[in-house]
C-alpha cells in the first residue's frame, strides 16, 4: 500500500559508497540530462476504485464484527440505557445463564451447571445430561461419529474412482439436501416416535452436517497423489481395506479431523431442525439461545450468546492449530 | 523505441530485498538479457520496469521521462509471460485486439493491426480459435502478438520460452530474434537459462542475490567473467589456484606463460575448451568420461589434488584411467586476483 | 485372495473352524456364481476392474444408507401425507392440501414475499462479498490472515444470534440506533428498524455474506494474475481489467455462490422467528405445525414438499445451464 505513496527517492547506496572500485553493473551518470516526469493521468477507477472497495470491506467488517464485540462486552455490564452499556464489570448475567446463584428456580433458561455440579456427586452418569451446554455436545458428537463412518468414505469414493453416476453422488453429497426445517417435518411425519429422542437428533444432525464433512474431507484429497498412494502400498503386500485404514485416512487426517470440528460446532448449532422435532429432555444449546432471546432481559441475553461465541472461538482456535482458515463454508 | 535507465533502483518487501541498489542501462534498440539463478531479483526487476512494482528507493526513466510513479497501462510497455498468461475468456484475435482496444483505437485499425500482426506470427489460422485449445508454442506466439499490437517502445519478455520443448524453443528463438531485430524494439529478456541469453541477446546482465554482478556482451561475460559466480553461473569453468609472478603463472606442478595482470595469489579461470591434451606442461589422470554427442565431456585430476573438466573431439578421447598431458590456452583464461 | 477383503482375515488356527469356513464359502462362492452376472461379480470378483466396482459400491454404502433413513424415507412420508386423503395418515390419493396452498392468499403473498426478498438480499449480499474478496485478495491488507478468521466468524452463528446481532445494532437499545437518537435528538425506539422489514433485510444479509465471501475467495484464489498483469500493461484501466479478465475468470464461482446463497436465504427460518416482520415460507411451514393451526401436518408437509421441489428444480436448472461451480 504504501509503496504506491512513497515518492522515488534519489540517492540511495550510490552516495556512502565509498571505495573506487567501477561498479560491476556500471553506474550511471544520469545527472547531466533534462529528466521530466511522464506525463499520465489516473483513470476514475484507479482513483476511486481502491478508496471505494476498502470502504465496503471496512463496513463490512464493522458489521459484521462490531455487534459480536459489543454482545460480548455488554455481557458484563450492568446495565445499557444510553449510547454504551455501564455499569462494569458484573458476573450477575453469565451466573444466570451459567445456572449458578440464586436465580435457579426462575431461570429455567440457564445451562444448570449448577444443577449439573451439585447431581455431580449423587448421580454422575445422568448430570451431565442436565444441561443444555452438554447435551449439545454429546448430540453433535454422535451426529459427527455418522459423518465420520459415512462422509470419508464417500469422499474418497468420489475422489478416487471414475463411476456411473459420479457427480451426481458427489452432488448429492456435498449440496445439503434438504435444510433444517423441511427435513424436521419430514422427520416428524416419518418417525413420530423417534424424531425428538437422541437418535433422532443425531440421524438429523449427521445429514443435515455430512456435506461440510464430505468437503473438508475431499480438500485434504484433493491435494494427495491418491492413485500412487493406493498402488504403492498395495504393490508392497497391503490388502485394500487395509490401506485403505491405514494408508489413506491417516494420510488424510487434517482434513478429517477439521471437518469433524466443523460438523460438530455446526451441529451444535443447529436451529432449524432442532426447534422443530425437539420435544423432551434438556433444550439443545440452539433452542437455549432461542429462549434466551425470546424471554430473558437483553444483558442476560447478551451473556447467553456469548456462551456461544466463546464456543464458536474455541472451535476456530482449535481449526488454526489444525492449519485451517476458520470454517469453510 | 526507448532506452530504459535504472538508476539506484531498491525494491524491498518486508525485510527482504529482492532488488538491491540496481543501475542498469538498456539502449535504444537493444535486447538486454537478465539472467541469473531463480530468486536472484530479475523477475522483480522486470516488473519494476513494467510499473507492477514501485521502487523503493530509485528512479526508472524511459529516455528523458520519469516513470518511477507511472501506473502500467501508461508506460506503453509490452509484456510476454512465461506462463502466456492469455484471456480464455476472448478468441486469439480479441486477445491480440484487447490492447489496442483498451487505448481507443478505432475497430477497423485494430482489425487491420490484429491480422497484420497473426500473419507476421504466423498464426493467421488460429484467430478464431479459443486460446486453450492451442499449444504452448502458438499460445507464446499470441501472447508476442498481443503484446506488439499497442507497438510498445519497450518489450520485457519474461522466461518466454520455458516450458517449451527443446526443439521448439530453438525454432521460436531464432524467429524471435529476427522478429526483434525488425521491429527496433528495446526489449528486456529474463530467463535463467545463460545459453538462451547469449543467442537472443545483445548484451547480457548477470544477476545475484539483487545485484547485477556483470554486464556486458555474451562473448566479455563468457571468456571474462567478472567475479567466481559469473564464471560459474555462465557455462562450465575451472578454477585453479595459482601464483602470478615475472610474467608466469605457477600452479604448483607447472608454469604457463601469464596474461598481463596482477602479480601474486589468483584465481585462473578456464572454460573447458581452453585445455588441450597433447603436448602440455599439465599431468593429468582421466577420471569421468561422458559421451555428449558433439563432444565428449572428460573430467581430469592434476597431481596437487584440483580437477578440472575438459571438452574433447570423441575421436581422440581419452578413456578413464588414461594419463594424459593437458596444455593450456592462456589466451583464453581469465585471472582473478585474490586480494 | 479374493476372499480376503469380503470375510476379513480367515487364517484361524483353529482347524474345525477353518473346515468350517470353508464349507461356507464355497457354498457362498456357489451361490454367488448363480447370481445375475454384474452382481455375482460384485460379490465373487473376477478382474480388478470388477474388485473396483466392489470397493466403489462399499465405500458408498454407508452415505446412501444414511440418505435414505434420513432423507429419503422421511422426504417420501412428508410426499405422501400431502397428498393423502387423510389428514393424519397416509392413505389414497388427493391434492386438497396443494389446492388449499393455492387458494390461500396468505400463503400466495408469503411465496411471493419469499422469493423477491431471497432475491434481493442474494444480490445486495453477492455485491458486498465481491467487494470484500477482492480487497482482501487483491490488496496487501495488514493482518489478512486475522481479516479472514474474522469476516468468516458470523459463519457457524444460527440465524436467531444472528437476528440477536441486529438487535444489538438496530434494536431499541442498539448501538446504531442510540447513536443516531444521540445525535439527531430524536427518540430511538421511533428509530428502531430491527424489527421492520429493512432490519429483516439486514439480518438476512448478516448471515449470507460471510458464506458468499468464502465462496468468492475460493474463485479469487485461482485467478491467473498474470492475466490481469497483462490487460494493465495493455492498457486497461483498473476497472476495466476487473471487467474484461477478473470478472470472467470469478463467473462461474459467482454464479455458484449465487445459487447456494439464494438457497440459504429460502431456508433461513430462525431469524424471521425472533425478527417476526415478514411472513416468509419457512415461517408458514412452521406456523401450520403450531396448535394455533390445529397441527396441520399435512399441510405443512405439502409446503415443504413444495419449498423443496422447488430448490431441488431451481439447483439441478442452474447447474445444469449454466458454467457454475459449487462446492469448495
Amino acid at each position: 500500500m504504501s509503496d504506491a505513496d512513497s515518492g522515488p527517492v534519489r540517492g540511495g547506496g550510490t552516495d556512502d559508497q565509498t571505495d573506487d572500485r567501477p561498479r560491476p553493473d556500471g553506474g550511471l551518470t544520469v545527472e547531466d540530462r533534462q529528466i521530466r516526469e511522464r506525463s499520465w493521468k489516473r483513470s476514475p477507477s484507479a482513483v476511486l476504485g481502491r478508496p471505494l472497495v476498502l470502504t465496503v470491506f471496512a463496513l463490512t467488517f464493522l458489521f459484521l464484527v462490531f455487534p459480536v464485540v459489543a454482545t460480548f462486552v455488554a455481557s458484563f455490564a450492568r446495565e445499557w440505557t444510553g449510547v454504551l452499556p455501564s455499569g462494569f464489570v458484573t458476573l450477575t448475567h453469565w451466573e444466570q445463564v451459567l445456572g449458578f446463584g440464586g436465580y435457579e428456580d426462575a431461570a429455567d433458561y440457564s445451562l444448570k451447571l449448577g444443577a449439573v455440579l451439585r447431581t455431580l456427586t449423587e448421580n454422575p452418569l445422568a448430570a451431565p445430561s442436565q444441561s443444555p451446554l452438554f447435551r449439545s455436545m454429546w448430540l453433535a458428537l454422535g451426529g459427527v461419529l455418522v459423518n465420520l463412518v459415512v462422509g470419508v468414505p464417500i469422499a474418497y469414493a468420489v475422489a478416487r474412482y471414475e463411476f456411473p453416476g459420479r457427480d451426481l453422488l458427489n452432488a448429492f453429497a456435498v449440496l445439503p439436501l434438504a435444510p433444517g426445517i423441511v427435513l424436521g417435518v419430514a422427520f416428524l411425519r416419518a418417525y413420530p416416535e423417534l424424531s425428538g429422542t437422541d437418535f433422532g437428533l443425531i440421524v438429523g444432525y449427521s445429514l443435515l452436517k455430512a456435506p461440510f464433512m464430505v468437503m473438508a474431507v475431499q480438500s485434504s484429497f484433493e491435494s494427495m497423489p491418491l492413485r500412487q498412494l493406493e498402488e504403492s502400498a498395495r504393490s508392497l503386500g497391503a490388502s485394500w481395506p487395509r490401506t485403505f485404514l491405514s494408508v489413506i485416512v491417516p494420510n488424510a487426517k487434517r482434513g478429517i479431523v477439521s471437518g469433524a470440528i466443523i460438523c460438530w460446532a455446526l451441529a451444535a448449532a443447529e436451529f432449524n431442525f432442532s426447534y422443530v422435532v425437539f420435544s423432551r429432555g434438556a433444550r439443545p444449546l440452539a433452542l437455549f439461545l432461542k429462549a434466551n432471546i425470546s424471554n430473558s432481559s437483553f444483558l442476560t441475553t447478551a451473556a447467553a450468546v456469548s456462551v456461544f461465541f466463546l464456543l464458536v472461538a474455541a472451535v476456530t482456535a482449535a481449526l488454526q492449530l489444525l492449519g485451517n482458515r476458520g470454517f469453510s463454508t | 523505441m526507448a532506452d530504459i535507465t535504472l538508476d539506484s533502483v531498491t525494491k524491498r518487501f518486508g525485510e527482504t530485498t529482492a532488488v538491491d541498489d540496481v543501475s542498469l542501462t538498456v539502449g535504444d534498440g537493444e535486447i538486454l538479457g537478465v539472467v541469473g539463478p531463480s530468486g536472484c531479483g530479475k523477475t522483480t526487476t522486470l516488473r519494476t520496469i513494467a510499473g507492477f512494482e514501485t521502487p523503493t528507493e530509485g528512479r526508472v526513466l524511459f529516455d528523458d521521462e520519469d516513470v518511477t510513479r507511472v501506473p502500467p497501462e501508461w508506460r506503453n510497455v509490452g509484456l510476454v509471460f512465461q506462463s502466456y498468461a492469455l484471456f480464455e475468456n476472448m478468441t486469439v484475435r480479441e486477445n491480440v485486439q484487447f490492447g489496442p482496444k483498451m487505448r481507443g483505437v478505432s475497430k477497423p485499425e485494430r482489425r487491420r493491426r490484429a491480422s497484420e500482426l497473426l500473419d507476421l506470427l504466423d498464426i493467421a489460422e488460429l484467430a478464431d480459435r479459443d486460446p486453450t485449445t492451442l499449444s504452448g508454442g502458438q499460445q507464446q506466439r499470441v501472447g508476442l502478438a498481443r503484446a506488439l499490437a499497442i507497438e510498445p517502445t519497450i518489450l520485457l519478455l519474461d522466461e518466454p520460452m520455458t516450458g517449451l520443448d527443446a526443439q521448439l524453443k530453438t525454432r521460436l528463438r531464432r524467429e524471435l530474434v529476427d522478429l526483434l531485430d525488425d521491429l527496433d524494439v528495446t526489449a528486456l529478456y529474463v530467463t535463467h537459462d545463460q545459453a538462451e541469453a547469449m543467442v537472443v541477446c545483445d548484451r547480457m546482465a548477470v544477476m545475484n542475490g539483487g545485484r547485477v554482478e556483470q554486464v556486458g556482451a555474451p562473448e566479455d561475460v563468457y571468456e571474462r567473467p567478472a567475479n567466481e559466480f559469473v564464471a560459474d553461473f555462465v557455462g562450465t569453468s575451472n578454477r585453479l589456484p595459482a601464483t602470478a609472478r615475472n610474467g608466469r603463472l605457477h600452479f604448483g606442478h607447472a608454469t604457463t606463460p601469464a596474461p598481463d595482470g596482477d602479480e601474486g595469489d589468483v584465481t585462473v579461470v578456464a572454460r573447458p575448451e581452453a585445455f588441450r591434451v597433447g603436448e602440455g606442461p599439465f599431468d593429468a589422470t582421466v577420471r569421468e568420461r561422458a559421451y555428449l554427442g558433439e563432444h565428449v565431456r572428460a573430467v581430469a585430476d592434476l597431481p596437487d589434488g584440483e580437477s578440472v573438466t575438459l571438452r574433447v573431439d570423441p575421436a581422440t578421447a581419452p578413456a578413464p584411467g588414461e594419463r594424459v598431458s593437458l596444455a593450456l590456452d592462456t589466451e583464453r583464461v581469465h585471472v582473478l586476483s585474490d586480494s | 485372495m479374493s476372499t480376503d477383503e469380503a470375510a476379513g482375515g480367515t487364517g484361524g488356527t483353529d482347524g474345525r473352524r477353518a473346515d468350517a469356513l470353508a464349507a461356507v464359502s464355497a457354498a457362498f462362492h456357489a451361490g454367488a456364481a448363480r447370481l445375475p452376472d454384474p452382481l455375482g461379480r460384485v460379490l465373487q470378483p473376477h478382474t480388478e476392474r470388477d474388485r473396483e466396482r466392489r470397493r466403489v459400491i462399499a465405500l458408498c454404502a454407508p452415505f446412501c444408507l444414511l440418505a435414505t433413513v434420513a432423507g429419503v424415507y422421511p422426504l417420501s412420508e412428508m410426499l405422501r401425507i400431502s397428498v393423502s386423503e387423510a389428514k393424519y395418515v397416509s392413505e389414497g390419493f388427493s391434492l386438497s392440501a396443494y389446492e388449499r396452498l393455492l387458494a390461500d392468499p396468505h400463503l400466495r403473498a408469503s411465496a411471493v414475499n419469499t422469493l423477491w426478498f431471497s432475491l434481493a438480499t442474494t444480490i445486495v449480499s453477492l455485491g458486498v462479498a465481491t467487494a470484500t474478496a477482492h480487497a482482501l485478495e487483491k490488496y496487501d491488507l495488514p493482518f489478512r490472515g486475522a481479516l479472514l478468521t474474522l469476516l468468516s466468524f458470523p459463519i457457524s452463528l444460527p440465524g436467531i444470534v444472528a437476528a440477536f446481532m441486529i438487535i444489538v445494532l438496530l434494536g431499541n437499545t442498539g448501538l446504531v440506533t442510540n447513536l443516531v437518537a444521540w445525535f439527531t435528538g430524536r427518540s430511538s425506539v421511533d428509530l428502531a428498524v430491527a424489527t421492520s422489514v429493512g432490519g429483516l433485510f439486514v439480518a438476512y444479509c448478516y448471515s449470507m455474506i460471510p458464506r458468499a465471501f468464502l465462496l468468492l475467495r475460493g474463485s479469487y484464489a485461482e485467478v491467473n494474475e498474470r492475466t490481469e498483469e497483462a490487460a494493465r500493461s495493455l492498457g486497461a484501466s483498473p476497472a476495466r481489467t476487473f471487467y474484461h479478465v477478473t470478472l470472467p475468470q470469478i463467473k462461474p464461482g459467482v454464479i455458484g455462490a449465487f445459487i447456494l446463497t439464494f438457497r440459504t436465504a429460502l431456508a433461513i427460518f430462525g431469524t424471521v422467528l425472533i425478527l417476526q416482520t415478514l411472513r416468509v415460507w419457512t415461517y408458514e411451514i412452521d406456523y401450520a405445525l403450531s396448535s394455533g393451526s390445529g397441527f396441520d401436518i399435512q399441510l405443512a408437509a405439502a409446503m415443504a414438499t413444495v419449498w423443496f421441489a422447488f430448490v431441488l428444480g431451481f439447483t439441478a436448472l442452474g447447474l445444469r445451464y449454466t458454467s457454475a461451480e459449487v462446492g469448495l
